[in-house]
């Protein structure tokens, strides 16, 4: 075990682009934690290698060994957190695990929205946080300026800033002495029970889950047995120690203070809850950690392969990607007008869009996605309850009783100036006022309850677009209440496209039939027949737009040369034909369907 | 000597290209046409997207040998007789009356031309007088195409062309009077500004001047065109708009005794384009200067692009082919729908499951739904109406 004295639990935090992954390289260069040769690729970012060496361990935490000047041998526990840095949750748990935090500045750029949202995560979470100037290499760097711009905005003294180029690798040493000598070693008891922080896990198919975690009080060890205090459940410790960048370091042990892992034989990343206490199970600490939260999937919607034939490879994507996200469900079903294919479950919109983006990117699919829909708790007449997490499924006026929606609790921290922006938003978005109170002279915190279908679609990014960027956005379920609520169906040449349909408010149901099918009437091409575009409930229309019938698709001239070209355009239509869905009559394509998700702008 | 040895075969070479025993490469090889490139123009319009340059003197007299030479060469492995003749650009003329003669005479002394061809030379109102028509006609020509367009005057301007309608009716009074006696008339809708009205109005006038043939297009705004950078501003027709201005057109054109024989051309009786017509029918021809086209025992071929590529193939004996492909016989099928429905003459399903050994039966079915929407007729043979040749990129589409 180390000296405690000696250790130090810091995370990096940044913008995006002022640098937190070269500084990271940079750090890890210095303390040989890789050599130069491996130092190809941002490591801590990087997922690629790890594919490609067949490791399967990602460097979410590293521990740096590194001399200072005073010749104290110390350790440096660095642990990355989520690019998401609106995926509040698992940041704070990481943040919890440190005891400092470091501040990189782009001197060009100066104090931007991100810089400052992470920067309060940091500070609310009683961080020690250390501003550095980096990039001083570039012309337009003015890093007195960016000093002033810490102090002012921030409120944290940034005289002793190192100014830095994480880059051209220039005084990056200062870094390291700077977070010796002022980020605080960690407190822990190790004859107290144990009790550690899970920030994350990984699973590995050689190990099992491989858990990531922070040690406060007490020792774990090899042969141990340890509790999860929130599910209850228990095993034997098989291996322990430290993370290093490309690999693994057993020690047998971790003490208080310290930062590793441990595995444990454990099947499944849902075993190990980021957030979760880890605790002996023979001598089991009373009071778990605070802040654990369980993760539940908040966000559904439909997921299909715009190739039917392309289902069991979405199948297999989702699994391996499950492997590694514990907070991802899924569960097959099918649609009249898409096919075959999953009902999703997300944390929320954010972690939808990075499940979609990552099928499309690393599984090569194409797909179409419905709009994201809660989980409602309907009533039946007969007096039965049921939830229902597709709006399909949705019952019709003559069984239901009364609906209920989700409503979460939500906080708002914003810059002062934009309050009266986010309270008109919240209004729009039927949400109620609980609270408002000032943490400081610039920053206001707002506290909404609102209903979670308000804001699935894209409270966030209005949110954002309404304060410049500053502002940031934590919720969480809260309770479920009565709801006038409808199912919005669309229909397309008269028929029902059931992929489309949606649960709304009745008061929105107007506006919202509107905006879509004046966007399905924007992105369905035209026919050889006129199509009519309806939104009803049950058997109502309350929309109508019409995409009139196509009178001209005509090759005027046909001589020598066009022939071969025309042939290379039919082939080409063919293909593109394949992108297009056929729903009944109606060729319609992907786009359509995206587009009906983006509606309000 | 004008191609590359081992990489692409010249068009007399080898066997035909062959899939099945009952189809030999083009559908029927009795005669050949001859298309003759000339990529020259004083100025370019404001909507051309073809390849095409300013004449120079030297660089013309390099072109006419060049086309002379690779004519010559041709012949000697040609046996079958050649029937139709069409010289087309860019502007023609531009290669000046007396290299457009001789080459003409050399294809009639080295090709065995029959008694009654049909010899097509495309002329621009601009530059056309007395003179060129005269040489021309003695040299044998016997067929001129006149780009008119419009007889609105500053629809002629928003089009870039140089001439003026009056113009235009100068120059086919001046074809008449030196003895030509198939003309043919360019007519263009969904011009910048032009609305029914003027439309309509072009095409009375145009009539006045009893065209044997007239070819209608409607405009296209094609990319990095001088039309397309300024497409935001120009007031273009739209294509509901177009629709309308072709069936108004074709209205017009068949009161007055044309027969719509093709989706863009209208002739009458038996002054339809002979030329053209091997195209639709997928008949042999050879195209001759850069990016000419041929079609010849069974295989595509398409030229360099540049004057300077093909000028340096023929002079350095090297390449002026550029691709080529064998076509199937599968795609010969999915040709001769796609040509044989831009006809009126349609195809007959019959000769279609005789030629290809393939069953009519899927296209037909979606036929007869065309039938129903009232965009295809069968009188014995299929065939698509006006509203059926508007939609016909849909439709065949559909059935390939």
């Amino acid at each position: 075990m180390q000296d405690i004295s000696k250790i130090r639990n810091f995370s990096i935090i940044a913008h995006i682009d002022h640098g937190k992954s070269t500084l990271a390289d940079r750090l890890l260069e210095i303390c040989h934690a890789v050599d130069k040769r491996e130092m190809e690729e941002q490591i801590l970012d990087n997922m690629e290698l790890e594919r490609e060496r067949g490791i399967t361990i990602k460097a979410r935490a590293v521990k740096l060994n590194y001399t200072a000047a005073d010749g104290g041998s110390y350790v440096l526990n660095l642990i990355d957190t989520p690019g998401h840095v609106d995926f509040n949750y698992e940041v704070s748990r990481s943040l919890a695990a440190c005891e400092g935090a470091v501040l990189v500045v782009d001197a060009a750029q100066g104090i931007e929205a991100q810089t400052l949202a992470n920067t309060y995560l940091a500070i609310d979470a009683g961080l020690e946080v250390l501003p550095v100037i980096n990039k001083i290499d570039l012309i337009s760097a003015d890093p007195e300026r960016t000093i002033r711009e810490i102090e002012d905005v921030i409120g944290i003294p940034a005289q002793d800033a190192p100014k830095i180029s994480a880059k051209n690798g220039i005084n990056v040493e200062s870094v390291l002495e700077y977070i010796v000598q002022n980020i605080p070693s960690p407190k822990g008891d190790p004859d107290a029970p144990l009790k550690a922080l899970i920030f994350d896990s990984q699973y590995d198919p050689y190990k099992g889950v491989v858990v990531y975690i922070r040690v406060f009080d007490g020792v774990l060890r090899t042969g141990d047995t340890v509790r999860m205090m929130a599910t209850g459940a228990e095993y034997e410790v098989v291996e322990a120690g430290y993370l290093k960048p490309l690999g693994l370091e057993k020690s047998g042990e971790l003490g208080p203070g310290e930062v590793g892992y441990f595995t444990a034989s454990i099947k499944n990343v849902r075993d190990t809850n980021v957030g979760d206490t880890v605790t002996n199970a023979g001598r089991p600490t009373d009071h778990p950690l605070p802040g654990y939260r369980k993760a539940q999937p908040m966000v559904f919607s439909g997921v299909y392969p715009a190739d039917g034939a392309k289902y069991p490879d979405l199948r297999d994507a989702l699994e391996k990607l499950r492997l590694n996200d514990a907070s991802l469900s899924y569960e097959p079903e099918s649609s009249v007008a898409l096919g075959f294919g999953f009902r999703c479950g997300f944390l929320g919109l954010l972690h939808m869009e990075v499940i979609q983006e990552r099928l499309e990117r690393e599984f090569n699919l194409d797909l179409i996605t419905t709009a994201p829909s809660v989980v409602y708790k309907v009533h039946y007449t007969d007096g039965r309850e049921e939830m229902i997490d597709n709006p399909l499924n949705f019952p019709d006026g003559s069984v239901l009783e009364y609906a209920e929606e989700p409503f979460v609790a939500a906080n708002i921290i914003t810059p002062a100036e934009y309050t009266g922006n986010i309270m008109e938003l919240c209004q729009e978005r039927r949400g109620v006022f609980r609270d408002m109170k000032y943490i400081d002279t610039d920053r206001v915190e707002l506290h909404y309850e609102l209903p979670l279908n308000e804001i699935i679609y894209d409270f966030f990014d209005a949110l954002k677009s309404r304060t410049r960027g500053y502002a940031s956005l934590d919720y969480e379920l809260k309770d479920y209440r009565r709801s006038d609520l409808v199912k919005l169906d669309i229909l397309l040449n008269g028929e029902v496209v059931d992929a489309l349909s949606f649960i709304v408010h009745k008061e929105k149901a107007y506006p919202r039939a509107r905006k879509i099918t004046e966007k399905l009437k924007e992105n369905i091409p035209r026919q050889m027949f006129e199509i009519p575009i309806q939104a009803a409930i049950g058997a109502k229309i309350i929309a109508r737009e019409t995409v009139k019938a196509l009178r001209k698709d005509v090759l005027a001239k046909c001589y020598g040369g066009d022939i071969t070209r025309k042939k290379k355009l039919l082939e080409k239509q063919k293909e593109g034909k394949k992108r297009m869905r056929s729903l009944g009559t109606v060729d319609v394509p992907q786009e359509a369907f995206m587009a009906v998700l983006k509606l309000d702008e | 000597m004008y191609y590359n040895k081992g990489k692409n075969t010249a068009p007399w070479q080898g066997r035909h290209a062959n899939g099945g025993a009952s189809f030999r490469g083009n559908v029927s090889r009795s005669s050949l046409g001859l298309y003759i490139h000339i990529p020259f123009c004083r100025k370019k319009c404001d909507y051309c997207d073809f390849y095409s340059l300013e004449a120079a003197g030297e660089k013309t007299r390099r072109y006419a040998s060049a086309l002379t030479a690779h004519l010559t060469e041709t012949a000697e492995h040609i046996r079958i007789p050649v029937d139709t003749v069409y010289f087309g650009g860019g502007t023609p003329a531009m290669l000046g009356a007396g290299n457009l003669c001789q080459i003409l005479r050399v294809i009639i002394k080295q090709y065995a031309v029959v008694k009654k061809p049909e010899i097509t030379v495309e002329l621009n109102p601009e530059s056309t007088d007395r003179k060129l028509l005269k040489s021309l006609r003695k040299a044998g020509v016997n067929r001129i195409s006149i780009g008119v367009q419009s007889a609105v005057d500053p629809e002629l301007r928003r089009l870039g062309r140089l001439h003026d309608f009056a113009t235009a009716v100068q120059a086919v009074g001046l074809a008449r009077a030196v003895g030509f006696a198939n003309i043919s008339v360019d007519l263009m809708y969904g011009i910048e500004g032009q609305t029914p009205e003027s439309l309509e109005y072009s095409v009375r006038e145009i009539l006045k001047l009893q065209p044997e043939h007239v070819s209608c297009y409607g405009l296209k705004v094609e990319r990095d065109t001088p039309l397309w950078l300024r497409r935001d501003m120009a007031d273009l027709p739209d294509d509901d708009t177009q629709a309308d201005m072709y069936m108004t057109i074709c209205g017009l054109l068949r009161d007055a005794g044309y027969i719509h024989y093709e989706i863009s051309n209208f002739a009458k009786p038996g002054y339809e384009s002979r030329h053209n017509l091997k195209y639709w029918k997928l008949e042999p021809y050879l195209g001759f200067g850069p990016s000419a086209h041929s079609d010849f025992r069974g295989r595509r071929y398409s030229n360099v692009r540049s004057v300077d590529a093909y000028i340096e193939g023929i002079e350095n004996s090297g390449t002026v082919i550029d691709e080529m492909e064998e076509i199937s016989p599968s795609e010969r099928a999915t040709e001769y729908l796609m040509l044989r429905l831009r006809l009126n003459e349609g195809f007959d399903p019959r000769e279609y499951e005789r030629l290809f050994s393939k069953p009519i039966d899927p296209a037909e079915e979606k036929l007869r739904d065309y039938e129903k929407q009232g965009l295809a007729v069968y009188d014995g043979k299929w065939r698509l109406t006006e509203k059926g040749f508007l939609l016909s990129n849909t439709i065949i589409a559909s059935l390939i």
